[in-house]
């Protein structure tokens, strides 16, 4: 996908697939304000503050429509005239021969994964 | 099994290449897979001393200079079953300026080992050398800290990566004019890798696509090494975010690796860490960090990355 930074659609402002639910939706937030928020360090030596600003707004607008259904419906309406959408493939996994679809626990979340890292004895 | 070659680097010293390299050793040597370290750090090894092996003959210096034929006679046994090191050498002034043809033998000799699982430790800074043992591995690792002098190093070793990668297809494909028109837009703002790539398809879309998918095909993976809090690990996903945005590049990011008081410790004694503390958050972050890996090396081998050819 190459698109420039101004035309990136509210979804991939927030790293987040077409179907995410509301709680991936606030994860993407999150972590798009931890990207993007003032004084962030990922982006140091790459991004001018100019620039930091003008996507730190754009990210505000994708969570105030997308967190809301009725606005998102309309949203997701406007992008499908646009163009076509396929949602992800299923992965699969070579080395039991199945699609990771119904055998596989559900993946944690983010915030649950982060947690994890730290207790000493889980 | 298929033969795997990892690479663990990034443009910062001291943010724990080798110490990661050392401790996924052991924990795939422990998961009985025949493992074998390569100290690549031409300039500064030290692999040996994580491992609490004392140097000594042969080396990889002594692969370099004809002293021993192959690179496989160049390893020696370690403490740990299923291990096996390739040595740094002493010589350093000789090996961390090696001709460009010792350079290939080296990376042919790799490619050609007869083990598994090679892991390369490679040395700081954006060498040429450097850059093409990581381009060569798959995976390969960048290793950085949650400091801003870390970060920016980041992206600097990324860019000498994707500017090595393009320049490998454009004298392969002899395309000569366009290398001097990349170093001049690629220097100038955060846009302009997407700036280059959108006036080269207004110009000639085939060595554009061609490019481009060059481009898409290298997919470095991030470790956020010696992380404190929920934000250093966060950090690690913003980078390799930024990275896929404004790099262009498919990065994945691998994990943290919570910080340890005893890593320091475990170094004075020359115990490696791994054996030392295997129950601790640091050793289960590379556990949890191979499997991550490997899980998505075989997803990605089934499905190749969907290319779409940018519009012009």
């Amino acid at each position: 996908m190459l698109k420039r930074i101004e035309d990136w659609n509210y979804y991939e402002l927030l790293s987040v697939e077409r179907t995410a639910s509301q709680d991936e939706i606030w994860e993407g937030y999150q972590a798009a304000l931890a990207t993007y928020g003032d004084g962030s360090l990922a982006l140091y030596g790459l991004v001018s503050e100019a620039e930091r600003a003008a996507i730190l707004g754009r990210i505000q607008e994708a969570f105030q429509t997308l967190r809301d259904p009725d606005k998102r419906g309309e949203y997701d309406l406007a992008l499908l005239r646009h163009a076509p959408y396929f949602p992800p493939k299923a992965a699969f996994r070579k080395s039991v021969g199945k699609l990771e679809i119904g055998e596989a626990p559900p993946r944690k979340t983010l915030w649950a994964r982060i947690k994890r890292l730290f207790v000493k004895n889980p | 099994m298929d033969k795997r070659i990892w690479a663990i680097g990034g443009g910062k010293g001291g943010t724990g290449k080798s110490f990661i390299a050392a401790n996924l050793g052991l924990h795939l040597a422990s998961l009985d897979r025949e493992v074998v370290l390569i100290d690549a750090d031409l300039g500064a090894p030290n692999l040996h001393t994580l491992l609490g092996i004392k140097p000594a003959h042969p080396d990889l210096g002594d692969f370099l200079t004809g002293a021993v034929p192959t690179l496989e006679a160049a390893a020696v046994e370690t403490p740990y079953r299923n291990l096996r090191l390739v040595k740094g050498t002493e010589n350093i002034l000789f090996v961390a300026n090696i001709a460009h043809y010792r350079k290939l033998r080296l990376l042919r000799q790799i490619r050609q080992f007869p083990t598994p699982n090679v892991i390369l430790d490679l040395g700081t800074g954006s060498s040429f050398n450097t850059l093409d043992f990581f381009l060569s591995a798959n995976p390969g690792i960048v290793v950085t800290t949650p400091e801003p002098t870390a970060i920016e190093n980041t992206y600097l070793f990324l860019k000498s990566c994707i500017m090595r990668v393009l320049k490998l297809y454009m004298d392969h494909y002899k395309i000569k004019d366009l290398h001097q028109k990349m170093l001049d837009q690629i220097e100038k703002n955060s846009q302009s890798l997407y700036g280059f790539f959108k006036s080269l398809m207004e110009t000639d879309r085939t060595y554009g696509t061609i490019l481009y998918r060059a481009l898409r095909g290298f997919r470095p993976c991030l470790v956020m090494n010696r992380t404190r809090n929920e934000e250093d690990v966060l950090l690690g996903r913003s980078v390799a975010d930024v990275a896929r945005k404004y790099l262009l590049i498919d990065m994945k990011y691998l994990g943290a690796i919570p910080y340890d008081e005893d890593v320091p410790a475990s170094l004075r004694s020359l115990r490696p860490y791994y054996v030392e503390h295997r129950g601790s958050p640091a050793a289960r972050a590379v556990r949890q960090m191979s499997e991550e890996l490997a899980y998505s090396i075989e997803f990605t081998l089934r499905t190749p990355p969907e290319i779409r050819l940018p519009d012009a």
